[in-house]
């Protein structure tokens, strides 16, 4: 029996031939990443353990993605904390304020993150690691095992498999069919449960770069994905080797792997999506819910903050204004992201037409850190999920869209189809 | 690692039983609980099961096994789970989201998933014994005996040290222990 590409991953990490799912290994990591808002807990923990030294300094990055400007004291205080710890520690690899970006994009930019690898995350959003055709496991507060041993426990998960059939059409974009996936699994019109499931994606995937991919990854997370897998493409490789700051070797699915589910979804007549509040699953063709009044709108986040993101929302917004009652807030995913569109004049793109731009990293998703909703508002972003209150107040209504739709309802003040303008 | 052979995989008790589809946030604890990240065993118990069960926790006895239904837990937190180890408890679901197992593994809780159809071969107040280290669920009040896949041997040791402090702590204090005699 073959093993699938996470099976492959897990035993070469973990020095087996093969695993297979519910095996329980303990895998040597590529590297570690620990996010901003959880460093200074998991100091204390290790602290009030007598544990000081790290097992492996060298592989840990820390991030400050969530809480980049410090809009409170506390904020503050934790940013001078984590700077404290990444000394005490001695991690070389911290990405700290205006040094890298979102921790779940700007390594597979730059080259530290490489198909085949696997890494430890503290935040469930590591599975953006499939773009690349790699994994990270989320492992919460359980990081300090990792940070103090080199690894911890993984059940070997199930992959199931999603076979993507057809191009999309000019103005539908990778969110539109993570939103209309989400949508036909709660419908039953897809069958496959995703609890701790890596989701395969297979099919017509050459039309994907690296952004696409990375969007394809951000819905099945919020459905409970443990994983996301991109079998990686020439164009992604090529990306790999050009960027990639050292050897790697690509893993795909053996053609007698085993799968706990096999789905196909044909993608050739999707129409733009928009999943109403509440839940990433109520997906609806965005023709049902156009002319939905907006005011607040924001592009970023794990799934749509890359390069290719921004220039389709500039596209949109290039001599335009936003609406007089709409405010809408970038956040790009990289500093590399923040420069070249500087560079390039998108930045000027994005003032003009009155956006304003956040800081790489999380911008509003992550806890109303920054340009959050009041009760009453309505939203319409591009932030991996809309359950209520994901950045303010729970009354306000938070819908989803592709890049190209939130600039397209930016400017008109309502819910609007882009390739209407 | 070496680990406790005095702990107490077999519980006896009465068993308290759930339907499907218990979350976290309510279900377990109530949401103020998770929000406002209570962590002590203490302030967590006298909460625990408050919602769906008030005097959950004057009633029960360590021992005691708590029964559910499918998808125990979903919106994995460890509040609940902390009291749950606090207070000697035993759980025993048809299933959990991966995630409200590795939390209750993570919280030192004797647990059993994956026990297919557990909850149609008990009620609550019956008398239960289940032996966590084999997967044997005992039913003496309706003469019962099931036996479901018992926990992976890595996880038993977390359960064994009392979770993953428990775990962490034990791992310091051998590897002090290495380094003194090395």
């Amino acid at each position: 029996m073959g093993m699938t590409a996470v099976e492959k991953v897990l035993a070469a990490k973990s020095g087996r031939a093969s695993v297979k799912p519910g095996d329980v290994v303990s895998p040597e990591p590529d590297f570690i990443m620990i996010h901003d808002g959880v460093v200074m807990g998991a100091k204390r923990e290790l602290d009030s353990l007598g544990i000081t030294r790290l097992a492996r300094p060298d592989k840990v990055l820390m991030v400050t993605d969530h809480d980049v400007i410090y809009g409170s004291a506390r904020a503050a205080e934790r940013g001078a904390f984590n700077r404290k710890a990444a000394a005490a520690w001695g991690v070389k690899n911290f990405f700290d304020v205006g040094r890298g970006g979102h921790g779940h994009i700007f390594p597979m930019e730059s080259g530290l993150l490489l198909p085949g690898m696997f890494y430890f995350d503290n935040d469930r959003h590591a599975t953006n690691a499939g773009a690349i055709g790699a994994f990270g496991f989320r492992i919460g507060t359980e990081i300090t095992r990792v940070l103090a041993t080199g690894t911890n426990w993984v059940m070997v998960p199930k992959t199931v498999r999603l076979t993507l059939k057809g191009r999309l059409q000019p103005g539908v974009y990778a969110r539109d069919v993570g939103f209309h996936f989400a949508a036909m699994l709660k419908k039953d019109q897809l069958q496959a449960d995703l609890d701790y499931r890596v989701l395969e994606y297979a099919g017509d995937l050459e039309q994907f770069g690296l952004s696409e991919r990375a969007a394809l990854c951000s819905t099945p997370t919020e459905i409970r994905a443990y994983g996301v897998f991109i079998p990686p493409s020439q164009a992604i490789l090529e990306h790999a080797r050009k960027k990639g700051q050292r050897p790697f070797t690509p893993v795909y699915s053996d053609a007698d792997a085993r799968f706990d589910a096999d789905l196909t979804l044909d993608i050739s007549r999707l129409e733009p999506q928009v999943s109403m509040p509440g839940s990433v699953e109520n997906a609806v063709n965005i023709s049902e819910i156009a002319g939905t009044p907006v005011d607040h709108a924001f592009i970023g986040s794990c799934g749509s903050g890359m390069w290719e993101d921004l220039v389709t929302a500039a596209n949109i917004l290039r001599g335009r204004r936003l609406a007089p009652n709409v405010r809408l807030f970038v956040a790009p995913g990289s500093e590399a992201t923040n420069r070249r569109l500087a560079a390039e004049g998108l930045l000027g793109v994005f003032i003009e037409a009155g956006a304003v731009m956040l800081p790489p990293g999380c911008g509003p998703c992550n806890d109303a850190v920054i340009g959050p909703v009041h009760a009453g508002e309505i939203s319409i972003s591009t932030a991996t999920n809309n359950n209520a209150g994901r950045f303010g107040a729970r009354e306000a209504k938070l819908y989803l869209g592709s890049p190209a739709t939130v600039a397209a309802s930016a400017v008109t003040g309502k819910i609007t189809d882009a390739r209407s303008l | 690692m070496t680990t406790n052979s005095e702990f107490q995989w077999v519980l006896k008790g009465r068993c308290y039983k759930l339907g499907h589809d218990v979350w976290h946030a309510g279900g377990v604890v109530p949401n103020w609980i998770i929000t406002g990240r209570h962590f002590d065993p203490q302030e967590i118990i006298p909460h625990l099961f408050e919602e769906t069960d008030p005097g959950f926790h004057a009633r029960c006895k360590p021992g005691d096994i708590i029964v559910t239904g499918k998808n125990f837990g979903m919106g994995p937190k460890m509040n609940g789970y902390i009291a749950m180890q606090a207070l000697g408890l035993g759980l025993v679901c048809e299933s959990m989201p991966f995630l409200a197992y590795r939390a209750a593994v993570g919280c030192g809780v004797r647990v059993l998933t994956d026990c297919v159809n557990v909850s149609e071969f008990c009620d609550s107040g019956d008398e239960l014994e289940v032996n966590f280290r084999d997967g044997f669920f005992i039913n003496h009040t309706r003469n019962i005996r099931r036996e479901y896949p018992p926990l992976p041997d890595a996880l038993m040791e977390i359960v064994e040290l009392g979770g993953n402090a428990g775990w962490l702590r034990h791992w310091q204090a051998q590897q002090q222990a290495g380094s003194a005699a090395g």
